[in-house]
């Protein structure tokens, strides 16, 4: 299923999904708008404005990775230097505030795009290896700073600030967390259409270009390393702005903004996504936030559910969720759809059960470790509860999941078929 | 008097203690097609890329219109009017047709590294891009990805970036490589229409091209260039075949 992908896929590369109307944008407005009508508590609200700068920062970061094709393990560095910078501006003006809070991601990003100038001056030299070696070595080196450098990083606490204390803008004063949300999202809305526009400016077509084949690029007249030096600018700076946003929203920095596990973190997101398409980032970030924060509700280990669906789409759909979704573009067109929906459900069944029989299997294994001693009973799926310690409940997934298993197995050839079919072009001029 | 497009003064070039290229002297004019030939290993690919800025020579130096570019880096070689394709299909493949030609145009256009300009309205960078699409006959192919053409097509599109910047010397190396001899013709076609009135530097395998093609030829064994002369000169040069034509030149006649 991943491999006859080529024709769909590639198409939306080129043309990063055609959203060159309006319309996806107000849409994607009247969206932000009305979700805290629909999802009024603080905690969703909270999630909510989480999902949003975690989009910014993966956009920010496939203006690397899937428009330059520079791989970069240091990426949190320009976020959490634009978070740092924005929290002391913060602070700053709280005795006396002459700018109101919106203005704020400004010098986020501002911060943000001044370090990615500075290192991206040596780190963009090269391409491939090389520069995701020293995207590595300088974020463990501003990881360290944080802990040497007090005054500025503040230490192990990290910093912090009240962004109450700014002048109001228009009456708010931000205490509200619904204050927050709007004043995120429109920087949300702002900070991705920047980004959109990019990618359609010389600019953005040449690091395409140069990520595709730089010598040839070269010879077009243009340096290969200035290309990706300015993309990398231009990262930084939506990423410090993406830093800016967190610093306003959780009101505290510390050296985990800088850390190479969030580093690790956005490549993890915006892989997941699908680095081809301009809103592959959006949706990895959409999908990861609700597993780290619903998910991580409900179970323990979620970062290993994570880290499966990483590792699984890494392997099965190397381009990603969206490409995923965009596999179905071509069907689509051809009027095929319709063929593909009835191997879908067919596996529908035997896919939940194998998700979640597995999914009790670890969980189990993991009750069975770490509970607490005497505290034998678990209860899985809200209304399941049996003791982890004994075999008959392991046994039981074991075998739902291998049945299950051996079912899907089975079903793959019929989906292929009715793939292959699905994606025929009509041969008889159809 | 006017210097000459291409100059070439004691040229050296060696890797570690293999001298690829040596001694070269070779000038060639304004509007002249030039033809570099040699058998396998002769160092013709090396002598494009010193030419073109891929490497540095070790001694010598390389002049355009009379200035010298040694050691210049290719980007600034290109600025100046030098434009060059590539033996192994060097395009961007997972961008259309249509723009790894508009590529081609945007430094001569004077986009630099523009981000504030929206280069899809374009008006005149994208009517440009069409001509040159006419010209290379890859109109109908316009949208398509880059990677996803026929093998005469790419090469045809990696003629059409290499002109599309409107660069006065247009070196090709090996443009009809691997290609079928209905395919040549045209190949050899569209490169007369396209670098009409300008400098072109050709290498090639290709016999009937070069004969048919290029105003002189430089012929290059083992790094030194042998004889530099119109075709029917090097063709009647014993030096010639006896080095590297041989037998050869009468089955390419």
């Amino acid at each position: 299923m991943s491999t006859p992908s080529t024709n769909p896929l590639t198409a939306g590369t080129s043309r990063l999904i055609p959203l060159n109307h309006a319309l996806p944008w107000i849409i994607a407005a009247v969206v932000l708008l009305l979700l805290p009508v629909i999802f009024e508590s603080r905690g969703a609200l909270t999630i909510m404005n989480q999902m949003a700068i975690t989009i910014v920062f993966a956009l920010a970061y496939n203006m690397l990775l899937g428009q330059g094709g520079m791989l970069s393990f240091g990426h949190a560095v320009y976020m959490g230097l634009g978070g740092f910078f924005s929290m002391h501006v913060l602070n700053w003006m709280s005795d006396d505030p002459w700018l109101p809070l919106p203005v704020l991601p400004i010098f986020g990003g501002f911060f943000g795009l001044l370090f990615a100038f500075l290192i991206g001056w040596f780190s963009t030299r090269r391409a491939g290896t090389t520069f995701a070696m020293i995207s590595l070595g300088v974020g463990q080196l501003v990881a360290s700073m944080s802990i040497i450098i007090v005054t500025f990083f503040g230490g192990e606490e990290g910093i912090s600030g009240d962004r109450t204390e700014m002048l109001p803008f228009f009456g708010w004063d931000f205490g509200q967390q619904q204050e927050v949300y709007y004043l995120t999202s429109v920087w949300l809305l702002i900070a991705a259409l920047g980004m959109y526009l990019y990618s359609r400016t010389p600019m953005g077509r040449l690091a395409n270009a140069v990520r595709d084949n730089e010598e040839r690029a070269e010879f077009l007249g243009y340096s290969q390393r200035n290309v990706r030096w300015i993309s990398f600018c231009a990262s930084g700076f939506f990423a410090g702005i993406a830093g800016a946003l967190f610093a306003i929203n959780f009101e505290i920095l510390t050296g985990e903004n800088l850390n190479l596990a969030t580093s690790g973190q956005i490549l993890l997101v915006t892989f997941l996504g699908g680095v081809g398409f301009f809103i592959g980032p959006i949706i990895g970030a959409i999908v990861f936030t609700l597993l780290q924060t619903v998910l991580s509700l409900h179970s323990e280990i979620w970062a290993l559910y994570v880290g499966i669906l990483f590792v699984a789409t890494v392997m099965f759909f190397p381009f990603g969720l969206t490409g995923l979704l965009a596999l179905h573009v071509l069907p689509w067109k051809l009027g095929k759809i319709g063929y593909l929906v009835k191997p879908y459900a067919k596996m529908a069944i035997p896919g939940l059960v194998f998700v979640l029989s597995s999914a009790a299997v670890l969980e189990i294994l993991f009750h069975a470790r770490h509970a607490g001693r005497g505290d034998n009973e678990m209860t899985i799926y809200w209304w399941l509860t049996f003791d982890s310690h004994s075999p008959l409940p392991m046994i039981i997934g074991l075998v739902l999941a291998g049945v299950s298993a051996y079912a899907l197995v089975k079903l793959v050839p019929g989906l292929k078929a009715a793939w292959d079919e699905a994606t025929k072009m009509g041969e008889a001029g159809k | 008097m006017t210097a000459a497009a291409i100059e070439l003064r004691n040229l050296n070039k060696s890797f570690g203690l293999a001298k690829i290229i040596q001694d070269v002297n070779l000038e060639i004019k304004k509007g002249e097609r030039h033809a570099i030939i040699g058998p396998n290993g002769a160092g013709k690919s090396t002598l494009f890329n010193l030419i073109t800025g891929k490497y540095a020579p070790t001694t010598g130096q390389v002049l355009l219109h009379g200035q010298d570019v040694s050691g210049k880096k290719p980007f600034e070689i290109n600025r100046m009017g030098l434009s060059r394709s590539f033996q192994i299909t060097n395009i961007f493949h997972r961008m259309t047709v249509f723009e790894n030609v508009r590529c081609g145009l945007l430094w001569s256009m004077g986009y630099k590294y523009s981000f504030w300009t929206m280069v899809n309205r374009q008006k005149e960078l994208t009517r440009r891009t069409d001509e040159i699409l006419e010209q290379i006959n890859l109109t109908k192919r316009r949208d398509m990805l880059a990677g996803a053409l026929a093998y005469a097509e790419q090469r045809a599109l990696e003629i059409g970036i290499t002109i599309a910047g409107g660069a006065d010397i247009i070196m090709l190396d090996e443009p009809c490589a691997g290609m079928s001899m209905s395919e040549t013709d045209l190949i050899v076609d569209l490169i007369r229409k396209v670098t009409e009135s300008k400098t072109l530097v050709v290498v090639e395998h290709d016999m009937g091209v070069i004969f048919d093609l290029a105003d002189r030829i430089s012929v290059l064994v083992y790094g030194e260039i042998i004889e530099t002369d119109t075709p029917e000169r090097v063709r009647a040069s014993k030096a010639v075949q006896e080095a590297y034509l041989g037998t050869t030149l009468e089955e390419a006649s």
